[in-house]
C-alpha cells in the first residue's frame, strides 16, 4: 500500500519536475540561511557563519540528486531524458533520420499491408458461431480422390439419416431465377437449400422466420426468405413484406423472412438475394426424385464431441453401406470431408504466407540497412560515445540511449509504415480479386495496429542492438583521441560488409521469387485461349423455367433471338453457347463413353466438358476448325445427332484413331444416353482460367441439346454499351420480362480469370523492386564508408603513381566482392525457398535458369552502380589533401 | 552549533524516519532545519543529520502520507516550509516504534547472552 501510494506520488511529480525543484532550491536557502543566523548568534563574522553553514549542509547538488531520485522515478524519467536527447539527435541529423525512417516506413508498411490481408482472410474468425465444427461433404471416385462431385438427393437423405458425427446436415444449390411483377424483371441470385442449414449457421432473421423443415418437404406450399438489400432495393424496405408474396420463374413465393445483409454462404461467395427450399427449385425439384443426380453442395456440423478423424471414418463406413445399397449409381464413390475453413481459404493460404514470408524479407533487408546507417553513425559518435563514458556513464547506461534512439526511429517508420499501408490498402482495394475481399473487408484495423507497433518495437531492436554494442565495445582512449589503431572502426566495417551481404542475399530471394511470378504471369497473358477475345462481348439470357418449361420453346426462343441479332447492324457476327469459355471451374466433369470400345471397368469413367452452341458459334469465337465440320443449320433434333470434339479430347480418347464418323454417348438427364456422332474437330480452349491447360471438350449442337437460356457472344466493333443496347432491345422484343444479365467484355472475363496471379505477382514484384532498391542503397553505404576511410591511402597510392582508374578498380573491386558474395548465398537459398511457390508459378519451373541469370545480371549492374557513384569520387582526390587528411 | 568530533557519528539507515515522525510527534510541525537540530540535541550532539538524506526522506514521508506539508514563517519571519505529523504518521509512528521496541529488545537479549544460557 506504501509502495503504490509513493508510486503514485513519483508519477504525479514526473509531470511536476520544475516545480518540485524550486521547492527543494527554496528549502536549501532556508535551511543555510537559519543555520547561518544560528552561526551568527553563536558569534561568528557574518561571512564565516555563512561559510561554516554551507559546510555543514555539504554538497547541495548530491542532495539536488538523491531528492530527485526519491521524488520520482528515475527509470522513466531517465527514458525521458533519452527520448528526449534522442529527438535532439535525430533533428541534428535530418539527412540520415529520413532515410532511415523512409527506409523503415517501406519494409513496415509493405509488412502491415500484408498483414492486414492476412488478417481478414486467415486470422478473423467466419461469421458463423463455432465456424471450426462446419465440413464439407463431397462425393469423390475412390480411383480419384480430388475429383470432387455433389451429392445427388437420395445420397444426401441417407447420410442425413444414418449417420451419428454431425449435429446437422443440410444440403445447397444456386440457381438465378427471374423475379417479375413491382417492377422491372430481374435476376435474383437464388440459394436453394434444405431448411436446415439456416439453424446450423446460426442465421437469426431480421423478420419473420427462416425456412423450417415443413417448407422443404416436396408438395409444401412455396415460401422464400429474402436478403435485406433486396427488401430494401427492390421493395423499398416495406414493413409489411414478410407474408407477401412474390413471382419467381413465374411462380408465386410466400415471403417468410427477411436476412440480414450481411449473411451469405459459403463466405466468399456472391451476394444472394433469395433462399428458397431445393425442392421448389423449378430446375433441382423434379431431380431430387432421379437417384445418383448430383444436384447439391453438402455442409454439416460435427456434434462438439467428435472430431475431424472420427467423422471421416463413420463417412467412410457409411459410404461403403451406400456402395452395397446402391450398386448402380454409388459404387465406386466415396464420402470425403473437407472442413469449411480449408475449404474457402485453402488455395489462399500458401499464397498469403509466400507473401508474407516476403514482405518479413523485406523487413530485414530495411533493418540491415538501417543498421548499417546507425553503424557508421555510432562510429563518428565514437568520440562523443567515448567522452560520455569517460565522464562516468556505464556501458549499459549508453547502449540503453543508443537503443532509445532506434526505437523512436523505429517507432517513427512505423507510424509513417501505417500511412503507408492505409494508402496501400486502399490502392489495393481495386486489384483485389473479388473472392478474397468477400470473405472478409480488408482493412487496417485494432489487430493490425498492433502488429505494427510490436513489429516496429522488434525491428528497433533488431537494427539497433548490434550497433551499440560495438559503439560502446570500442576502445575508450583510441576514439577519444580520433586517431591511431581504430579497432572499433574495423570491426564496425566487418559487420557493414556481413549486413550488406546479407541483405544482398535476402534480395537476391526476392528478386528470384517475384521473376518467377513475372515470368509465369507473362506466360499466361500470352498464352493463346484458343479463341480470339478481342471485340468478342457476352451475355446471359435465361428463360423463366414455368413459362418456357418445353425444350422446343427454348429452341424457338433461341432461334428467335439470333435472327433478330443478326438483323441489327454491327451485331452480325453473334452466336449462342453455354456455357462460354471461363464460366466452369475445376475439372471437366462430363461423363462419356465410346461406342465401340470395350467398356470401361467400374469407377473409371471418361469426362470432358460440354457446352451447347449455335452454329455460328466457332466463327464469332474464332476457334479454328482442324477436320471434319462445323455445325449447320441442318443440325436439327429430327436429323442425327452429331457432336464437335477438341484436340485434346481427340488425341486423349482417340489415340492413332480417326475419331470422325465415331459415335459418343453422352448428355444431359432427358437426353443423357445419346449417341452422337463426330463430325469435326476444333482448336482447343482455355475453357476455365487462362492459367489452366485446356481440358477435352465436346460440342454439340443447341437444336439438339437447347438449355433454357443462353448466353449471347457479339463480336462486334461497335463500344460495349451499344452492344449491351442492342442485345437487350432484342430480347425484350420477343418478351419484355426477360432480363438481360452478366454483360461483360471477354478480354474483362479473361482477365478477371487471372486476377489473383495478377495481384501476387504485382505485390511480389513490388517488393523485390523495394529491395533492390535497399540492396542498392546498402552497397552505396558500404563502399562509399570504405573510399572515405581510405582517402588517405588512395593519396599515397597515387603519390606512387597510380592512375585513376587503378584506384577505380580497388575500390569498385570491394564493392563487386560483396555484391558476388551475396548472389551466390542468395542464388543457393532462392533454390530452397522458391520451391514453396511452385503451387503459385505456371509454365516455369522453380529453378527456371532464365529468371536466376536475370536477377544475377540484374543484381551485378546495381551493385556495380551503386558502388562506381562513391568510387568515381575518390578518381578525383589530390594527393596532397588525401596525405593531409585526418 | 557542534564541532565535527570523532566520536559524533551519522544517524543509522532507517532509523532517522523513525526520529523524524517522533520528533514532529512531540514538538509539532517543524522546518527541515528545525528537525535536524532537534534531532541533533536530543541526542546530545552524538548524532549529525546528514542533509542530503533528510530532504529526501521528508519528500518519501511525505509521498506515504505520513506528514503533510505547507510554506509558512520561521520564528524570524523567514520563509521556510513546515513539516506537521498526519493521522496516517501517527499510526505509522506507533507501529514502527513498537518493531524498534522489538527490535530493541530482541538486540539486547542477543547482547546478554552468555554461553552457559544455552546448555
Amino acid at each position: 500500500m506504501r509502495t503504490l501510494r509513493r508510486f503514485f506520488s513519483r508519477f504525479w511529480n514526473l509531470t511536476m519536475l520544475r516545480h518540485d525543484d524550486e521547492r527543494l532550491h527554496e528549502e536549501i536557502a532556508g535551511h543555510i540561511a537559519l543555520q547561518t543566523e544560528e552561526n551568527l548568534r553563536a558569534g561568528l563574522q557574518p561571512a564565516e557563519a555563512r561559510r561554516q553553514a554551507l559546510l555543514k549542509f555539504g554538497g547541495v547538488e548530491s542532495v539536488k540528486e538523491s531528492y530527485r531520485a526519491a521524488r520520482s522515478l528515475p527509470g522513466i524519467e531517465a527514458l525521458f531524458e533519452d527520448l528526449r536527447f534522442a529527438v535532439r539527435m535525430l533533428r541534428k541529423a535530418p539527412g540520415f533520420t529520413a532515410v532511415a525512417v523512409l527506409t523503415l516506413a517501406l519494409g513496415i508498411g509493405a509488412n502491415t499491408a500484408i498483414f492486414s490481408i492476412v488478417d481478414a482472410v486467415l486470422v478473423r474468425p467466419f461469421s458463423y458461431p463455432h465456424a471450426n465444427q462446419l465440413v464439407l461433404l463431397f462425393d469423390a471416385p475412390l480411383k480419384q480422390p480430388e475429383a470432387l462431385t455433389a451429392f445427388s438427393y437420395r445420397d444426401f437423405k441417407a447420410l442425413r439419416e444414418q449417420n451419428h458425427a454431425f449435429s446437422e446436415i443440410a444440403g445447397n444449390a444456386f440457381h438465378d431465377l427471374t423475379l417479375s411483377g413491382a417492377g422491372e424483371a430481374s435476376v435474383v441470385n437464388t440459394a436453394d437449400v434444405t431448411p436446415g442449414i439456416f439453424s446450423m449457421l446460426g442465421v437469426k432473421p431480421l423478420e419473420g422466420r427462416t425456412l423450417v423443415s415443413e417448407d422443404g418437404k416436396r408438395g409444401a406450399a412455396p415460401v422464400a426468405v429474402v436478403s435485406e438489400s433486396l427488401w430494401r432495393s427492390r421493395f423499398g424496405a416495406n414493413p409489411n413484406l414478410v407474408g407477401k408474396s412474390i413471382t419467381l420463374d413465374m411462380r408465386s413465393f410466400r415471403i417468410v423472412g427477411i436476412l440480414p445483409a450481411s449473411f451469405r454462404y459459403p463466405d466468399g461467395a456472391a451476394h444472394q438475394d433469395v433462399w428458397i427450399p431445393i425442392a421448389q427449385d423449378p430446375l433441382f425439384g423434379p431431380l431430387l426424385s432421379r437417384p445418383g443426380v448430383p444436384v447439391m453442395g453438402v455442409i454439416g456440423r460435427l456434434k462438439s464431441d467428435v472430431s475431424l478423424a472420427q467423422a471421416r471414418t463413420e463417412v467412410r463406413t457409411l459410404s461403403a453401406r451406400f456402395a452395397k445399397e446402391f450398386p448402380a449409381q454409388d459404387k465406386g464413390l466415396t464420402i470425403r470431408l473437407l472442413p469449411y475453413h480449408q475449404f474457402v481459404v485453402g488455395n489462399l493460404k500458401p499464397a498469403l504466407l509466400i507473401l508474407l514470408g516476403a514482405v518479413g524479407l523485406v523487413l530485414l533487408i530495411a533493418c540491415a540497412n538501417v543498421s548499417n546507417l546507425l553503424l557508421s553513425r555510432a562510429i563518428s559518435r565514437g568520440r562523443e560515445i567515448a567522452l560520455r563514458r569517460a565522464l562516468g556513464a556505464s556501458h549499459g547506461r549508453i547502449v540503453r540511449q543508443l537503443l532509445t534512439e532506434s526505437a523512436l526511429l523505429g517507432l517513427l517508420g512505423g507510424s509513417a509504415g501505417v500511412l503507408l499501408a492505409v494508402w496501400g490498402v486502399w490502392s489495393l482495394q481495386s486489384l483485389l480479386p473479388a473472392d478474397l475481399t468477400r470473405i472478409g473487408a480488408i482493412h487496417v484495423g485494432a489487430p493490425v495496429l498492433v502488429f505494427a507497433l510490436v513489429l516496429s518495437l522488434s525491428a528497433s531492436l533488431t537494427f539497433g542492438l548490434a550497433p551499440a554494442l560495438l559503439a560502446t565495445a570500442s576502445n575508450l582512449q583510441a576514439n577519444i583521441q580520433e586517431d591511431g589503431p581504430h579497432a572499433g572502426r574495423r570491426r564496425g566495417q566487418l559487420m557493414r560488409s556481413f549486413l550488406t551481404v546479407a541483405e544482398i542475399s535476402l534480395a537476391v530471394v526476392l528478386l528470384i521469387g517475384g521473376g518467377l511470378l513475372l515470368r509465369s504471369f507473362a506466360v499466361v497473358t500470352s498464352v493463346n485461349p484458343g479463341f480470339d477475345p478481342r471485340n468478342l462481348i457476352r451475355a446471359e439470357v435465361s428463360l423463366p423455367q414455368f413459362q418456357y418449361s418445353k425444350p422446343q420453346q427454348w429452341v424457338s426462343f433461341a432461334n428467335e433471338l439470333l435472327a433478330r441479332l443478326h438483323a441489327q447492324p454491327g451485331l452480325q457476327d453473334s452466336a449462342l453457347g453455354a456455357p462460354l469459355p471461363m464460366d466452369r471451374q475445376g475439372e471437366a466433369s462430363f461423363p462419356f463413353t465410346i461406342a465401340g470400345n470395350p467398356p470401361l471397368p467400374p469407377g473409371k469413367t471418361h469426362a470432358a466438358d460440354y457446352a451447347t452452341v449455335s452454329p455460328e458459334y466457332f466463327h464469332v469465337m474464332r476457334i479454328p476448325l482442324l477436320r471434319g465440320r462445323f455445325f449447320t443449320q441442318e443440325d436439327l433434333s429430327s436429323n442425327p445427332n452429331v457432336a464437335i470434339i477438341s484436340e485434346t479430347l481427340a488425341e486423349r480418347y482417340f489415340p492413332n484413331q480417326d475419331p470422325l464418323g465415331r459415335q459418343m454417348r453422352f448428355g444431359f438427364p432427358p437426353n443423357g444416353n445419346v449417341l452422337r456422332e463426330i463430325v469435326g474437330i476444333v482448336g482447343d480452349v482455355r475453357d476455365t482460367a487462362l492459367s489452366q491447360k485446356p481440358g477435352p471438350i465436346m460440342y454439340v449442337p443447341f437444336a439438339q441439346a437447347p438449355l433454357y437460356g443462353a448466353e449471347v457472344v457479339v463480336r462486334s466493333s461497335l463500344s460495349a454499351s451499344s452492344v449491351a443496347a442492342g442485345i437487350r432491345q432484342a430480347v425484350q422484343s420477343i418478351d419484355k420480362n426477360l432480363p438481360v444479365t452478366d454483360i461483360e467484355r471477354f478480354p474483362d472475363a479473361l482477365d478477371a480469370s487471372i486476377s489473383r496471379q495478377r495481384l501476387w505477382t504485382s505485390l511480389l514484384d513490388a517488393f523485390s523492386a523495394i529491395a533492390l532498391i535497399l540492396a542498392g542503397v546498402g552497397i552505396f553505404g558500404v563502399v562509399s564508408y570504405a573510399a572515405s576511410q581510405r582517402t588517405r591511402e588512395i593519396g599515397i597510392r597515387m603519390a606512387l603513381g597510380a592512375q585513376p582508374r587503378d584506384v577505380l578498380r580497388l575500390i569498385l573491386t570491394q564493392g563487386a566482392k560483396l555484391a558476388l558474395l551475396g548472389l551466390g548465398f542468395g542464388i543457393v537459398a532462392a533454390l530452397a525457398l522458391t520451391r514453396l511457390m511452385t503451387s503459385m508459378l505456371y509454365g516455369v519451373s522453380s529453378a527456371d535458369p532464365v529468371t536466376f541469370a536475370s536477377v544475377a545480371i540484374l543484381l551485378v549492374a546495381v551493385a556495380m552502380l551503386a558502388g562506381y557513384i562513391p568510387a568515381r569520387r575518390t578518381m578525383g582526390i589530390d594527393p596532397m589533401i588525401a596525405l593531409r587528411y585526418e | 552549533m557542534a564541532e565535527r568530533g570523532s566520536h559524533k557519528q551519522d544517524v543509522q539507515q532507517g532509523t532517522l524516519g523513525l526520529m523524524i515522525l517522533k520528533t514532529l510527534d512531540v514538538l509539532g510541525p517543524l522546518h527541515g532545519y528545525g528537525i535536524a537540530r532537534r534531532i541533533e540535541q536530543i541526542s546530545h550532539d552524538v548524532l549529525a543529520v546528514n542533509q542530503g538524506t533528510l530532504y529526501p526522506l521528508l519528500l518519501k514521508l511525505e509521498q506515504e502520507g505520513a506528514i503533510s506539508s505547507e510554506w509558512g514563517a520561521s520564528e524570524n519571519n523567514r520563509r521556510a516550509r513546515f513539516y506537521r505529523l498526519t493521522r496516517r504518521g501517527h499510526r505509522m509512528l506507533e507501529s514502527e516504534a513498537r518493531d524498534w521496541k522489538q527490535t530493541e529488545a530482541i538486540i539486547a537479549r542477543f547482547l546478554q547472552l552468555k554461553s552457559e544460557d544455552l546448555r
